[in-house]
């Protein structure tokens, strides 16, 4: 149940003068002991995308991102970040980074850790700007060991802004925040994006990876099992079921319906998982009048996970 | 890479707890050795005891003060991710060891100095003024080796562990060392151990500019061998510091 979706990047003529991905990654594996994390990857951002990596804990998405930043080096494969290798593309300062594990330098106060750092780029956005954005003003001379898990969060995030860097890397950077605070934060980056710059993010949150990116890469189990338009993702992982109870024992066939990715039976009750419930209803009702106790609704994204998952082991 | 050192040495200072015990320890020490044994007879050619153990204890504070800024900071900054958003920024790996590296060196320099003004205020310590300068420089030097022990222990053990570590590295290169008893009166297999130990000719660089003399170059030579290998050392573990290679 792998689907190569190919898309148009909405903006993929925004950049023609720098040509090239801002990543490549190709048949990319990685193992740490007998776990292999990363299974053959393949996947590319184009400059100036806004591309979410998308998937359950456990996917493989902190490890790609790893080995796109050249902290890890793939046992198979090959990694290029805007034409050149990670750890060149790092030490020229073409890459900011935000990882679940990063830390700060304890002991300093927050603007006098942004300033050094601001001060290893080559063109890095003005102090107050990265402030600004990043929702850190008035914090300047607080210590960075007594800010709280969110202001931590921000100032993160601030360290991967201050460079100005052309391709953005943030590792689920959304995960300690609540709704209101997670649009504020996708809201403050729309004036990087807006500037040409690329993001790759990863999250496990289908919701925001719908609103905020033009193209998903789904991973499951250290594979990418679909990439392409949020929407295109979505149908495909079918998010809508209809549970109902038929009279006679014939189940098979359901799948076929319109609007039906997956059927599945238990006894009398079948369960659809649909891309389009409004059709598969139509169809249900017209092809089965048996059908009763029907119910319809969603499903956690956890579980379009695991049949995505599954469908690969198989 | 300016930057980042001057933030480290900033930060260095700033920690009142660190300073306490690598500066107030061996002054202490200082002030009571010398009041226990200052009157006792000259001990080793000529030096005054006021003198020698100020510079014992100048070499013991120098090198608690690199080893400490060292190691368990290290360890402290790789466990709480620190060192891994700095490999995100353009600072090469080597940059940020060379960094590390200067600032523990720097760390030895507010003990002996504090040391030397607390001999000369307190104990009346005289000295042909050109060789206080020779001296700090030299004991300051002279504790390249323990810089690099440093980083080889931050990126090995964790925090709690860097800390014991350390400081029982520090307590044993000290003691056997003849930093707080004199060499010749220890037990004859103890010295044989104290002449290869760098803490032992960290000293007598120390007590050869005080009796007037050029610091000798076997002194030097020792001191360079154990810079060297544990330079080796920290170049193959350091990876686990800067994650990336040097």
């Amino acid at each position: 149940m792998t689907q190569q979706i190919s898309v148009q990047p909405r903006n993929a003529s925004a950049d023609h003068a720098t040509t090239g991905d801002a990543v490549r990654v190709e048949g990319v594996s990685r193992s740490y002991g007998a776990v292999r994390a990363v299974d053959d990857v393949s996947l590319s951002v184009g400059r100036g995308q806004t591309v979410a990596l998308l998937g359950p804990n456990g996917a493989g998405k902190t490890t790609t991102i790893t080995m796109i930043l050249g902290l890890a080096r793939p046992d198979q494969g090959t990694v290029a970040v805007l034409g050149t290798s990670p750890e060149d593309a790092v030490a020229r300062g073409l890459i900011g980074a935000m990882l679940q594990d990063g830390g700060m330098m304890p002991g300093v106060q927050v603007g006098e850790l942004l300033a050094m750092v601001r001060n290893l780029f080559p063109a890095p956005l003005s102090l107050r700007e990265t402030m600004v954005v990043a929702q850190l003003e008035g914090l300047e001379k607080r210590r960075v060991d007594r800010l709280s898990g969110g202001q931590s969060q921000r100032l993160r995030l601030a360290m991967a802004l201050v460079g100005d860097p052309e391709l953005l890397i943030l590792d689920e950077p959304t995960a300690a925040m609540d709704v209101e605070a997670r649009r504020n934060f996708w809201h403050e980056m729309r004036g990087f994006t807006d500037r040409g710059r690329t993001i790759l993010f990863s999250t496990h949150y289908l919701e925001e990876a719908d609103i905020t990116a033009d193209r998903i890469i789904l991973m499951a189990r250290g594979r990418v099992v679909a990439d392409g338009t949020p929407s295109a993702i979505k149908n495909s992982v079918g998010l809508r079921v209809i549970r109902f109870t038929v009279v006679r024992a014939e189940t098979s066939g359901f799948d076929s319906l319109p609007g039906v990715v997956a059927a599945s039976a238990h006894g009398n009750r079948v369960e659809l998982r649909c891309r389009d419930t409004d059709l598969a209803l139509r169809a249900l009702l017209n092809t089965r009048p048996d059908a009763h106790d029907i119910e319809v609704s969603g499903i956690a994204l956890e579980d379009a996970f695991l049949s995505i998952t599954d469908g690969v082991a198989a | 890479m300016r930057s980042y050192l001057a933030l480290e040495l900033r930060r260095s200072l700033r920690d009142r707890r660190y300073l306490l015990l690598v500066v107030g320890w061996p002054v202490g020490a200082y002030l009571l050795f010398s009041t226990v044994f200052g009157a006792a007879s000259d001990r080793s050619e000529g030096l005054a005891p006021t003198i020698e153990i100020m510079i014992a204890m100048a070499a013991f504070g120098a090198m608690g003060g690199v080893l400490m800024a060292s190691g368990p900071r290290l360890a402290i900054d790789r466990q709480v991710g620190w060192l891994r958003q700095l490999s995100l920024t353009p600072l090469s790996p080597f940059r940020v060891l060379a960094v590390r590296l200067i600032t523990a060196m720097t760390l030895s320099l507010p003990a002996i100095c504090l040391i030397f003004l607390t001999a000369a205020v307190v104990k009346d310590v005289t000295l042909p003024l050109w060789e206080w300068p020779v001296l700090v420089l030299c004991i300051a030097a002279g504790c390249l080796p323990f810089a690099a022990m440093g980083i080889v222990i931050g990126s090995i053990a964790d925090g709690d562990g860097a800390q014991g570590l350390t400081m029982v590295l520090y307590l044993v290169l000290a003691a056997l060392g003849g930093l707080w008893v004199p060499e010749q009166i220890l037990p004859a297999p103890l010295q044989t151990v104290a002449n290869a130990l760098p803490s032992y000719h960290l000293a007598q660089l120390g007590w050869s500019v005080a009796r007037g003399l050029a610091p000798a170059i076997g002194d030097g030579l020792v001191l360079l061998g154990w810079f060297g290998v544990a330079a080796l050392l920290a170049v193959a573990v350091s990876r686990r510091l800067t994650l990336r290679t040097v």
